[in-house]
């Protein structure tokens, strides 16, 4: 079994008369891609700043490679590089001379020639001189992805590390992150509010909704779980629902509209349905699926 | 006839004095102008109310009849009159009147007081006392009065220059009356006077008069700013 | 990790534009004063010693550079202060604006350590403009003008001071003024940790000095027993220093009172910076 890198239990952040964090637990295994999921608003970077102390959680706890946060903070620290929100910068300052600050206080010893290697790794090469306010936005990305490696941590947080990238941008970071994942053997917890994204690089995921958790486990086995939201455009939707429960008594019908009928179905068995709607002389205009989770995350979004 | 005897022999008496108070004075302009320049060290300390500063030295140079110059390192208190303005109004001998005024001894020296009286009405020296030495022909003290300074007390002491009638020590008494201290950006705002008692309305300046040189030829050049 | 981050902050204090407004701005001020006394300054002395002048004759160079010093160190202690704090009102409540306060605090770096650092980057740059006040008022003073006994003009009357003897007052006048200044700095560095904008800090100081002042300086009975006490009124305790004799158990009290409110301020900035969330 893998270490626990990361423990989260119970944690608890409320700012004034608001609650960001109610209740939020999950845990990170080493080498673990971590997907860290929810809509805008759900408390993914408030407990984030729980896990790196840049905010105090009044309750629950925390534990990194093992040990409490509260009790161990520096020795902690210097196993991890991160992004939280956008990476920020001194304006003034060259990219290399940002990175040179940083890499001091970083815990370790990162020489001037590693400095340079890395910015050449997020593919800033030839920029090392410019100051930080003539860079762009994916510029700024790999600036701060730099920052967050230069030091060769342990784990590596990202917070929405994509955000604001053109398409070319949020590939590079991608095969980044898969990079350092599989060759480096890096833990990397990835927080997204697109589950296309933790769905294509991460293997265990957690997805949190007005500060609670409301599912964690591998990736795999959440989003490819047999059960499907499927839904029918049909011509007589009431006699389609009538035969469906007849027939298929198991199922459950979510929704019943004019033309459109829905519900929750093993995969293998949608062909069935077509079958038997087919027999019985109803005409489907169109099907269309859904995995249950990422029609319920679509929903959380929406309400949101 | 008795009476007119008496009376003339005061009115005589009077006009002896006169004529004594004149000689006498004549005497000491005379030994003053005996010196047509001179240069000496002098020790300079001040004790005036408002001003604290330590004793200070610096350079005179005196050139008859009114050209004075100090050279200080530092910064030197002196007082305004009392130095060659007595000097210069003293030589213009058809400037002042003379009287006999009586006699004082000074220190163990019986002196005769000459009251020199400015005839100009407009003079900035309205009157000159003098306690002279009749046997030496040395100013013992005196007291100016001027127009735009008050009184000026000076007490005279001689050692080796006796003989041209320059001091080795001179103590000026002036009236200080009020010293306004302007309240300006270079007072303390944060800090009050603690000097609230015990207003003096005189200060005190000495000179210690040293290494004489006398008659030497100081230019006319050398006293121009 | 402290030592690192003080250098840390002194680069990037050193590398803003906004710290060499400080320096710009004494060498021009201190420069114009300087070019005006040797254009007029007699006018000046007179005014000084108009009161005495009617008894008395003052001979000798007056207007020298000691007197040079004292009358700028007297005319920019009160402005001085918005120097320092246009760079140490910044300093954490401008990285929490950036969000560079954020990549900080998640580096393993105590908060004590990064305010720590801040202190003393702030205290180093207050001492490199408190010695380049110096330079120019008392050496490029002394060049212009020379020395010469200072003659200065106190509550209690006018004092002359010999030159041999002036030297070393400077020395713990610009001492003292450090010190004051360094007050001002850690005040202003305690209201940046409160704030989260770069502005806020450095109007705040300015406003405390200015009516702090004006209670030093009014003579009303219910501000007496706060008098004493205040910041301000020993931010000219370098004063002291040219009287005779030197009240020393005056100044040691003001150095009191000012290590009191160093102190003070940097304590409340520690507890404040420790507890602080981080949300910019």
């Amino acid at each position: 079994m893998n270490e626990t890198v990361v423990s989260v239990k119970g944690l608890k952040k409320s700012f004034k008369a608001f609650t960001a964090v109610k209740d939020v637990s999950f845990s990170v295994q080493k080498n673990d891609v971590f997907g860290f999921l929810g809509p805008n608003g759900a408390g993914k970077s408030t407990s984030l700043r729980c896990m790196l102390s840049l905010i105090k959680a009044d309750a629950g706890e925390i534990k990194l490679f093992g040990k409490d946060i509260k009790d161990n903070r520096s020795k902690v620290l210097s196993k991890i590089g991160s992004i939280i929100e956008k990476p920020d910068f001194y304006k003034y300052l060259s990219a290399f001379k940002n990175l040179e600050l940083l890499a001091r206080i970083s815990g370790s010893t990162v020489s001037k020639s590693e400095l340079y290697d890395i910015l050449d790794f997020v593919g800033l090469q030839g920029r090392e001189k410019h100051k930080f306010r003539t860079f762009s936005h994916g510029m700024k990305q790999r600036l701060g992805i730099a920052q967050a490696l230069m030091h060769n941590p342990e784990l590596i947080i990202l917070d929405e590390p994509t955000t604001g990238l053109d398409p070319q941008g949020i590939v590079d970071i991608r095969n980044l992150i898969l990079k350092l994942s599989k060759e480096q053997g890096k833990t990397v917890i990835l927080s997204s509010h697109q589950l296309s994204e933790i769905e294509m690089i991460a293997n265990r995921m957690v997805i949190i909704n007005k500060g609670e958790t409301l599912i964690e486990g591998s990736v795999h086995d959440l989003l490819n779980s047999s059960n499907m939201v499927v839904k029918f455009q049909l011509d007589d939707v009431s006699r389609g629902e009538k035969l469906l429960v007849n027939e298929f008594s198991d199922v459950n019908v979510s929704k019943a509209s004019t033309n459109e009928l829905e519900f929750e179905i093993e995969k293998i068995r949608i062909a069935d349905v077509a079958e038997c709607f087919v027999k019985n002389n109803l005409r489907i205009y169109s099907i269309e699926q859904k995995r249950k989770l990422e029609d319920y995350f679509i929903n959380m979004i929406a309400e949101g | 006839m008795k009476l007119f005897s008496i009376y003339i022999l005061i009115l005589f008496s009077f006009c002896a004095h006169g004529q004594d108070a004149q000689s006498l004075l004549n005497k000491v302009v005379n030994k003053m102008e005996g010196v047509t320049d001179y240069s000496a060290n002098v020790q300079i300390i001040a004790d005036i109310p408002l001003i604290k500063i330590l004793p200070s030295n610096a350079k005179i140079y005196y050139k008859k009849p009114d050209k004075f110059k100090v050279v200080s390192k530092g910064i030197a208190i002196l007082p305004k009159q009392g130095f060659t303005d007595m000097n210069a109004f003293l030589s213009s001998r058809d400037k002042y009147m003379v009287v006999f005024a009586g006699t004082k001894n000074i220190e163990g020296v019986e002196t005769s007081l000459l009251t020199v009286i400015a005839n100009d009405s407009d003079s900035e020296i309205i009157l000159i006392k003098l306690w002279v030495d009749p046997l030496q022909v040395l100013i013992m003290a005196s007291e100016i009065t001027t127009r735009s300074s008050g009184n000026v007390k000076i007490d005279y002491k001689y050692n080796l220059q006796a003989k041209n009638g320059l001091p080795s020590n001179i103590k000026f008494t002036v009236d200080v009356k009020e010293f306004k201290m302007p309240k300006s950006f270079s007072s303390n705002p944060h800090k009050t006077s603690k000097s609230k008692g015990n207003k003096r309305k005189t200060g005190t300046i000495k000179l210690n008069i040293s290494n004489y040189k006398v008659n030497q030829g100081i230019a006319n050049s050398f006293f121009v700013k | 990790m402290l030592l690192k981050n003080t250098w840390n902050e002194l680069i990037k204090i050193l590398a803003k534009p906004r710290s060499y407004i400080g320096f710009g701005a004494l060498t021009l001020l201190i420069g114009v004063i300087l070019v005006a006394m040797k254009a007029d300054g007699k006018s000046f002395i007179s005014f000084v010693t108009a009161s005495f002048e009617q008894t008395l004759s003052f001979n000798g160079e007056i207007l020298n550079g000691n007197l040079m010093a004292f009358v700028i160190l007297q005319m920019l202690i009160i402005h001085v202060p918005l120097l320092v704090a246009l760079v140490t009102g910044d300093l954490v409540s401008g990285e929490a604006a950036m969000g560079t306060l954020r990549m900080m605090a998640t580096k393993p770096i105590s908060r004590s350590a990064i305010l720590g650092s801040k202190l003393l980057a702030g205290a180093i740059y207050t001492f490199l403009l408190t010695l380049w006040m110096a330079f120019m008022a008392y050496g490029i003073g002394q060049w212009m003008f020379g020395a010469g006994d200072l003659i200065v003009l106190n509550n209690d009357g006018l004092v002359i001071i010999p030159a041999d003897d002036i030297m070393w007052r400077y020395f713990y006048g610009f001492g003292l003024a450090y010190l004051s200044l360094l007050a001002v700095a850690t005040m202003s560095i305690c209201f940046s940790v409160f704030s989260d904008n770069s502005i806020g800090p450095i109007v705040s100081t300015m406003a405390v000095i200015i009516l702090f002042t004006i209670i030093g300086s009014l003579d009303v009975s219910s501000f007496n027993s706060l008098q004493p006490f205040l910041l301000t009124t020993h931010m000219s305790s370098w004063r002291s220093l040219f009287e005779m004799p030197v009240p020393v158990d005056d100044i040691l009290n003001s150095i009191y009172i000012l290590l009191f409110h160093i102190i003070g301020f940097a304590a409340i900035s520690f507890w404040r910076f420790n507890k602080k969330d981080i949300n910019t």
